[in-house]
């Protein structure tokens, strides 16, 4: 048995308890409240004085896959041979050890939506993991699998593509190659729903297709990369014709259309928002995208994209927008319980209650401030990562 | 006139006037202080507490040459076809119009160092710029300095267009080849002595060494890993130039062999991932090692590499993990205009130096700091409103 005591806790869905115990057995969140009788032979974690943070849920980045550290050996995140490849999944890029995992653990991010690239139109299966890999294999840091395949829209298919002479060279291009993977996905549907029916009718197995059939029965999402408001549109457009549930990644022109995410009820992963514009379709991105979002009533979390912006600065990307007017619980928010939604495993993680995993990150001061930091984080219960002092 | 009041000015080089008053006038600070006289007619900009810093300076960017917003296909920042180009000037890629220059000065980031890449052993000469202007000669403050660069960046360029240099051995020799070069082109114009004759045929590339091996300008070595900031201390030796270290990212591992020597460096961009192998060993201590040894450092970021609006809350990382806040602010105030030749002008605010001015709601170390107002040569370009 594990015992954080005495710091102030910030549950994220039932409150903040300025003078907090938290007791956890078996990986497990089995009890928070003020002055909870400590068992004895518990390790105890002392938190006075400490903020308490459930570990925080990056909803979409690269750890893992595209390796911190090396050139093009640790490059795992975009398979750039063939627009379509529904049936490649993060999980078997996964190097465990990978300093970016161990990073998001030092940093207090304890859970991740692990993705392929944007380079194609459909890229692949994501998985959501825990961070904490030293000593596991993959197998032992997966939450969900799979939960949610990658989709991309805009510059980084056209351009892909573009310079091998191939579709998708255009963004009519990129959305009829979306279109008609979705619709084969449809007939092989079909052809199933047939061959079950009538053993004799013909079917093969199609491992392309099999991803693809997984969104078009709502059994993931499709998270489609958009920038720009009219990219944003087109997935709204094609998510309808398909009835497909879909996310908005990076969402940067959000702003433009938040009323058409709210109206329909799309959630979005916002960032990252620390890099410089480097392509012409962040041209307009503004660290007030998340706030225009919270007043018409989408539901959203924040990324950062790791590595483009290393996982560590989570926190920081949440705080700038509160910097621009965020509500500080919803910024708390959309890097807990809505990333872990999105995510898919908000059952399990992404805020401070009993039942929950015991993911759980002491903080010298609140996270939002620049000169806290980490002291302790707790991944299933465990003491994976305490702060050395200087 | 203009006068900024009610600010806790921190001047850097003369503490801190809580509240106090800096005066403006002709683009210069007239007079900074707990009591200042202002003269009639003195516009007056009550910043009601606010916190006042003199602009603050990036030492080494890609601002206006990046081909930011337009995709970095555009960016004008890296000749990478010849490893040697030392006759290139930052000066004719600024695009005053840049976001990124709209971007430093919304955060009080009102000069920067702006260079060529890292992709040439020897890329050329950078400037350093007022983040604001309408043409890039108004905006210019003098030079930058000679960019050069070791490590992965030319090797991996030219290693994959089959050239050399292909290794640190190519890097160190092609280096080291035209500095001897530059050398013997000044011997013959001594040697010519005036005489048309004698004098040897005008040579763009070497002209601008010249300035290198003669002191005028320092050479300004991109280099991250240990051994390669200690081959650049030692060709820097070799020819007895003015060696300044660029990115200086294992720096905290010979901070004793710069102190040394006087070597001073930047330090960034430390935010981002370790996208090379030679990032390996990044890491916010460095500043607080290269302090501790007394080796004079600006913090940069390196735009676009690493956002320039968050210049401030970089040092603030630094202070994290240990450096101390004053040495902190300098990095991006009086070390860094000195990083660039410009401490006579800028970096503290003082009488007789440029009004670059930025009034912040909070400490510029805080993540919900807001930048209220930024002055550049005493004209107001940015305001929050």
């Amino acid at each position: 048995m594990l015992a954080i005591t005495n710091g102030r806790i910030y549950t994220i869905t039932q409150g903040i308890l300025p003078r907090g115990d938290i007791l956890v057995e078996n990986g497990k969140i089995v009890a928070i409240g003020t002055g909870l009788p400590v068992p004895s032979g518990a390790t105890v974690v002392d938190a006075t004085g400490k903020y308490v943070f459930p570990g925080f849920v990056e909803a979409h980045g690269h750890a893992g896959v595209m390796e911190d550290g090396f050139g093009w050996e640790g490059r795992d995140g975009n398979e750039l041979t063939d627009p379509v490849t529904a049936h490649v999944r993060a999980i078997d890029a996964i190097n465990p050890e990978e300093q970016g995992l161990r990073d998001a653990v030092e940093g207090g991010v304890t859970t991740l939506w692990s993705t392929p690239g944007s380079g194609n139109v459909i890229g692949g299966d994501g998985v959501t993991i825990k961070t904490h890999g030293r000593g596991r294999t993959v197998d032992e840091m997966i939450i969900k699998y799979p939960s949610g395949l990658k989709a991309a829209m805009g510059e980084n298919p056209k351009r892909v593509y573009g310079n091998q002479k191939k579709m998708p060279s255009t963004r009519m291009g990129v959305a009829g190659v979306m279109r008609e993977a979705l619709a084969k996905g449809q007939n092989y549907l079909q052809k199933m729903k047939r061959a079950a029916e009538d053993p004799e009718k013909p079917f093969e197995r199609d491992l392309k297709m099999e991803a693809i059939a997984r969104v078009l029965r709502r059994e993931i999402p499709l998270r489609v990369h958009a920038h720009r408001a009219d990219d944003i549109m087109t997935a709204v457009r094609i998510a309808e014709e398909f009835n497909i549930e879909i996310t908005i990644e990076h969402c940067t022109e959000g702003h433009k259309v938040a009323d058409e995410l709210a109206k329909r009820g799309i959630r979005a992963v916002v960032g990252p928002s620390l890099t410089a514009r480097s392509k012409v379709e962040l041209r307009d991105r503004t660290l007030l995208t998340p706030l225009v979002l919270a007043k018409a009533g989408v539901e959203f979390a924040i990324m950062t994209d790791h590595p483009v912006i290393p996982i560590q600065y989570l926190p920081f990307s949440a705080a700038l927008a509160v910097r621009e007017g965020l509500d500080e619980e919803i910024a708390l928010r959309a890097i807990t319980i809505n990333a872990a939604a999105i995510a898919g495993v908000a059952d399990r993680v992404g805020s401070l209650e009993v039942g929950k995993d015991a993911d759980i990150v002491v903080w010298s001061d609140h996270p939002f401030e620049l000169m806290s930091r980490v002291l302790v984080t707790i991944v299933d219960g465990q003491v994976v990562y305490q702060r050395e002092e200087v | 006139m203009r006068a900024i009041t009610n600010g806790k000015i921190y001047t850097i080089t003369n503490g801190i006037f809580d509240p106090g008053t800096v005066l403006m006038d002709g683009g210069r600070i007239v007079a900074v202080g707990e009591k200042v006289d202002l003269p009639p007619g003195t516009e007056v900009v009550d910043v009601k507490g606010a916190w006042v810093f003199p602009g603050f300076i990036d030492a080494h960017t890609h601002l206006a040459v990046g081909g930011e917003g337009f995709g970095m296909g555009h960016a004008d920042y890296n000749e990478a076809f010849d490893p040697v180009t030392p006759h290139l000037r930052a000066i004719d890629a600024v695009f005053p119009e840049d976001v990124g220059l709209r971007d430093a000065v919304s955060v009080g980031i009102t000069t920067a160092g702006v260079t060529p890449g890292s992709a040439n052993v020897i890329g050329g000469q950078g400037v350093v710029i007022k983040t604001q202007g309408r043409t890039v000669a108004e905006m210019t403050l003098g030079p930058w300095g000679m960019k050069a660069a070791l490590g992965e960046n030319p090797k991996m360029v030219y290693g994959e267009q089959k050239k050399m240099p292909s290794t640190r051995l190519g890097i160190a020799a092609v280096l080291r080849d035209q500095l001897v070069k530059a050398q013997n082109y000044l011997e013959k114009v001594k040697k010519a002595a005036g005489n048309p004759d004698k004098l040897p045929e005008r040579d763009l590339k070497l002209e601008a060494l010249a300035e290198v091996i003669k002191g005028e300008l320092p050479l300004r070595v991109h280099a991250h890993r240990a051994d390669d900031i200690m081959t650049a201390l030692r060709v820097g030796e070799e020819f007895g130039l003015r060696v300044i270290i660029e990115h200086c990212t294992e720096g905290h591992k010979v901070a004793k062999e710069l102190a040394r020597r006087g070597v001073s460096c930047t330090v960034g961009p430390t935010f981002g991932a370790r996208s090379k192998v030679e990032l390996r060993d990044k890491s916010w201590r460095t500043p607080a090692a290269l302090a501790e040894a007394g080796v004079r450092f600006a913090i940069i970021s390196d735009h676009p590499f690493s956002n320039v609006r968050f210049l401030p809350l970089f040092a603030g990382l630094a202070v994290r993990e240990g450096l101390p806040e004053e040495a902190a602010l300098r990095a991006i105030t009086i070390d860094a205009a000195a990083l660039v030749g410009q401490e006579a002008r800028l970096g503290s605010i003082e009488a007789g130096k440029d009004a670059d001015l930025v009034v912040l709601s909070g400490h510029p170390f805080s993540l919900k700091t807001q930048t209220l107002y930024t002055f550049i040569n005493g004209e107001l370009v940015y305001s929050r409103n």
